[in-house]
């Protein structure tokens, strides 16, 4: 004796929220069933097992129906086959595209291909995500990937329009194809500590202030790729630390400025002209596509690492990477101011964001 | 003669006028002989009105059931007295505006329909004045010359003409009537295995099987009543599927309580072997289960009748009976449980007799009824007596599930218990499912059973769930706003700038207009309205056409159109200003991918989410935005999971409508419409 066949349609597509949850992560329907019993559905509506199980059913169905329509979900709006609100639409999309910042921290800076994918037992693994779950967030990363790809205009908002993602989401997502794109290295052990809104929020810096589309709407070129033009003006930056009268003129300054603001003033002294160096010589490397993938890690180990090492407080840091900034505009013999501030700029928010345990 | 009732107001039902009657035929594929059938029947169905001493049949419907070469036609109504007094001079001033706001919710679905009898019209008896709330309660006969036993009180309401104590309709309840509390929905349900048989003999045999059957659904249905403590029985459908092997039936109805009608006694419980301690006790803790069950659903159906109503009104014919039931019933809702003799020595005791297994079993069953989980209420009628707050929130549904009996060697108690488990837990699913409605009731809950194969039971359900506020609703004064929606602005000729010219001289008699004597069909208007439209060729009115415009141009962001769908002949809170003609699709798919489809559910459901789409596309090419009087006819489906193959037929129907929110018409309209009731002509059974 067995129920041959079960379903229920609603001329008003019916979606529970939690189910949806559910399938995302890539539960099985009787995995769905007990995590449900155990959410205490049932004592609340004094529903029994086998209802609950029809019900799961039937909303995997209609979740599976309506999954081809998420790969693009501009025709959700538009298909005739569900009639689903547009608030119950938008939940819909929000939650198939969301991901889990374990998993996009494992795929970030790769390339989305063939070859990742076969990683992903290795990931689910080691994130404890579902198999299933990170196929989608994986497919989905590729699929947005593929269609902004080609795309002219600002990367965010491209990945807004097509996908109907609310900002932050967006965001994420442009992160996701900048890092992808340019292939940054984040898998090194000393990169291990940093999260993937880490890395999201240098993205973020980069894209709006290093690629060609930050400086010119109108450009041709996407932002996806950085400002070849910025990234040879960068050379220039050298004479920083090539020139020896720049270099302490530069020092003192900066030593002037933070003489009796610092507990760490010494250390900062005696190290000036290394962590100078570092971050010059890591704009003057950024022509070489190799380098800008390893601009993470070069950060990392030119300054944060000395930087901790001495125990420098974030504030301290921020107060630094200020003065640093602010002292060359002094120096009579440098020229390339805007091209500085466009640089330091955002290699000084990156690590302040990066400078944590 | 088929007419549509134009009131009913004064009508008369009788307790069990319900006049089913089932044939078991052996089919022919000749149209002509299954007419001939089908006019048999309907001549036994006047026949037994007139011998109830009724004149009229509504809420009358028709069905079959086919299994191979044996078909059940199957002819279903109540017999009524009509009364023509509130259309005659006079009154009809007054009662016209009932008449106009009522005639839709009495006959919903279009396919009740009245059968006159023309020849017993001469006894129409205009007595006095009748009152609205109870009068169609009444009995038409004086006691002395009743065609079948009944038991009779006098009315609670007026306390002047006699009342049956329970009574069984298959119409919607009318609108004016007098209840108590709230209505529920009531199922029998019944399974009867058949011996496999053909021709002849297995018409035999089925046909001799039908009266039994009719019979227990019938008892089962008048145990759930009491067991609910309520008096009456409105949109009674009975339907008797037929399988190779078994009978399946089904009714379903919507119970509740009748204030003219009497307070239901209890249900006593009786053993047949006094003496034995263990028995005695067993007997006992039924009888208070029961007891139990009785006084929660009066509680939770607010069903608390004034008790006082002699004393209010002093009772003009002092009756022992009556006062004993009152004070029976008093005593009944104490705590005295050890009270066995509840209704002791008096007639309309209603005594379970358990004397075999099967009477244990079938009390058993009548207990296990789950109640309807709070904030939910359901029923088969087109709205739940007692709740006319609606809000604007509306799911249509259908849910279909078969059930495979694996067992070959399955006795009739066996079969009995699956098949009401399974109706059970589809109503369970479905309270589950729309949990996020409540409040709600779920309105038009309308089962079909089917025995496709051999070991498959097939039941499909169709209904809307309506959530309401949850205050005041007992507000029975809100009513008649709450109904005005389902008046029908119709689009007059006069508004339209180029009327038709050549309808008029040209057109011959539309085919389908046998309903011409009943109201203005598309076809006859054209031609009638023309003349006057031509005297006034006025353009549209300004309040006019913002309202339309409003409807039809849609602000969502979308370009889908959303289009509501529902069962009943109206929406909630909205009213609607143009029918634009019948739906009537037929669906058939088949997949030779069965598996890869996701198995029968996965294809009957994408299947069924498909019709949707396509009643909703089609609608919509029509400007419309709603489809009312849905119903899914027919649902047959076939699989054969060896060859990973299945077929199904479906076929629905329904009105396309534009409606307009009664919040939007606010804003527009100052201008007056003629409220110009059309009736459901469109929509043909």
């Amino acid at each position: 004796m067995s129920v041959e066949l079960d379903v229920f349609v609603g001329n008003t597509t019916i979606m529970d929220k939690e189910v949806y949850q559910l399938w995302l992560n890539g539960h099985t329907v009787n995995d769905a069933v007990r995590v449900r019993m155990e959410g205490g559905v049932l004592e609340e509506c004094e529903a029994s097992a086998e209802v609950l199980l029809s019900d799961t059913m039937d909303q995997f169905r209609t979740f599976q129906m309506c999954e081809r329509l998420l790969h693009n979900p501009a025709k959700l709006a538009n298909q005739l086959l569900f009639q689903i609100p547009p608030d119950r639409q938008a939940m819909l999309i929000e939650r198939y595209y969301a991901f889990d910042d374990a998993f996009a921290r494992e795929v970030l800076g790769k390339k989305l291909s063939k070859g990742t994918k076969k990683d992903l037992d290795d990931i689910s693994a080691k994130t404890g995500i579902m198999l299933k779950s990170c196929r989608r967030q994986f497919d989905n990363f590729k699929r947005v990937f593929k269609v902004v790809e080609e795309l002219k205009g600002p990367l965010v908002e491209n990945i807004r329009q097509h996908f109907l993602l609310s900002d932050t989401l967006a965001r994420d997502y442009a992160a996701i194809v900048f890092f992808a794109s340019n292939r940054f290295e984040t898998g090194k052990r000393k990169l291990q500590y940093l999260t993937f809104q880490d890395f999201a929020f240098c993205a973020g810096q980069l894209i709006n202030n290093w690629t060609l589309g930050s400086m010119d709407n109108l450009a041709e070129d996407m932002d996806v790729d950085l400002d070849k033009e910025f990234l040879q003006g960068l050379k220039d930056l050298k004479i920083l630390i090539t020139d020896k009268d720049l270099l302490d003129q530069h020092k003192s300054l900066v030593c002037t400025a933070l003489r009796g603001k610092t507990k760490v003033f010494n250390e900062m002294e005696a190290n000036f002209k290394n962590l100078s160096r570092g971050l010059v010589n890591i704009a003057a490397k950024l022509t070489n596509t190799k380098d800008v993938r390893d601009f993470f890690i070069d950060l990392v180990e030119k300054f944060i690492e000395p930087c901790r090492a001495d125990r420098w407080s974030p504030v301290e840091m921020a107060l630094y990477l200020t003065h640093y900034t602010n002292s060359a505009h002094i120096l009579d013999t440098f020229r390339y101011q805007a091209v500085w501030n466009r640089y330091m700029g955002v290699i000084k928010s990156c690590i302040l964001r990066m400078y944590h345990d | 003669m088929e007419i549509v009732i134009k009131d009913i107001a004064s009508s008369k039902h009788w307790q069990e006028p319900l006049a089913t009657l089932e044939e078991a035929r052996e089919s022919t594929d000749e149209p002509e002989t299954r007419d001939a059938w089908w006019e048999e029947l309907r001549q036994e169905i006047k026949s037994h009105a007139k011998a109830l001493g009724c004149h009229a049949v509504i809420g009358y419907s028709e069905s079959t059931s086919i299994c191979e070469e044996v078909c059940i036609l199957s002819a279903a109504g109540t017999a009524a007295v009509l009364s023509c007094r509130l259309l005659q001079d006079g009154c009809l001033d007054v009662l016209i505006e009932h008449r106009l706001s009522r005639q839709l919710p009495l006959f919903p679905s279009g396919s009740d329909k009245v059968e006159f009898d023309l020849g017993s019209s001469g006894s129409l008896g205009c007595e006095d004045l009748v009152p609205l709330g109870c009068g169609f309660c009444h009995i038409p006969y004086d006691e002395l010359n009743m065609p079948f036993p009944a038991q009779l009180s006098y009315c609670y309401c007026c306390r002047r003409a006699k009342v049956p104590d329970v009574l069984f309709t298959t119409i919607d309840l009318p609108t004016e009537a007098n209840i108590t509390g709230k209505g529920c929905l009531i199922q029998a349900r019944l399974c009867r295995l058949k011996k496999k048989g053909q021709g002849e003999g297995n018409a035999t045999c089925i046909s001799s099987l039908l009266p039994f059957m009719e019979y227990e659904l019938h008892t089962q249905l008048l145990n759930k009543l009491k067991l609910r403590a309520m008096n009456a029985l409105f949109g009674l459908r009975i339907q008797i599927s037929v399988g190779e092997n078994m009978l399946v039936g089904l009714a379903s109805a919507t119970a509740v309580y009748l204030s003219a009608l009497p307070c239901p006694g209890g249900i006593q419980i009786a053993g047949k072997t006094p003496g034995d301690l263990s028995y005695e006790q067993y007997m006992c803790n039924m009888q208070r289960k029961v007891n139990d069950t009785i006084n929660k659903n009066r509680e939770l159906y607010q069903i608390n009748p004034p008790e006082v109503v002699e004393e209010l009104i002093g009772s003009p014919i002092p009756e022992p009976r009556q006062r004993s039931r009152l004070f029976r019933s008093h005593s009944e809702s104490s705590d005295e449980l050890s009270e066995l003799d509840l209704s002791h020595g008096k007639k309309d005791a209603f005594v379970l007799e358990i004397d075999d297994t099967d009477a244990v079993e079938d009390i058993h069953s009548l207990l296990t009824d789950a109640p309807t989980p709070p904030g939910f209420f359901s029923c088969n009628t087109e709205v739940m007596p007692g709740i006319n707050n609606w809000t604007s929130g509306l799911q249509m549904f259908t849910s279909v599930r078969v059930f495979r009996l694996s067992n070959a060697n399955l006795t009739n108690q066996g079969l009995n218990k699956i098949f009401n488990e399974l109706c059970e837990n589809l109503l369970k699913s479905l309270y589950f499912k729309l949990r996020s409605m409540v409040p709600c009731c779920l309105c038009h809950l309308n089962f079909t059973v089917a025995v496709p194969e051999d070991e498959l039971i097939q039941v499909a359900v169709t209904a809307v769930a309506m959530s309401f506020h949850k205050d005041q609703t007992q507000d029975s004064n809100k009513s008649g706003e709450d109904r005005a929606p389902m008046k029908v602005i119709t689009e007059n000729e006069e508004q339209l700038q180029f009327p038709l010219e050549l309808s008029a001289e040209t057109t011959p008699p539309q085919p389908l207009s046998s309903a011409k004597n009943t109201g203005p069909s598309d076809g006859s208007t054209a031609g009638l309205g023309r003349a006057s439209s031509a005297e006034r060729t006025s353009p549209l009115p300004e309040g006019r056409s913002r309202s339309l415009r409003s409807t039809r141009s849609f602000p969502s962001s979308s370009s889908v159109t959303v289009v509501k769908m529902t069962p009943l002949s109206f929406i909630p809170g909205a009213k609607i200003t143009k029918y634009l003609g019948i739906i009537n699709m037929f669906f058939i798919r088949e997949t030779t991918s069965l598996r890869e489809e996701g198995g029968v559910s996965g294809f009957l459901h994408s299947f069924i989410a498909e019709v949707f789409a396509m009643v909703r596309a089609h609608v919509a090419a029509l400007g419309g935005n709603a489809v009312v009087s849905y119903s899914m006819k027919e649902c047959v489906f076939m699989e054969n999971p060896n060859k990973n193959q299945a077929q199904c037929l479906i076929n629905v129907s329904g009105d396309a409508v534009i409606f307009i929110r009664e919040t939007e018409l606010e804003a527009s309209s100052t201008q007056t419409q003629t409220a110009n009731t059309q009736s459901n002509e469109d929509t043909p059974a």
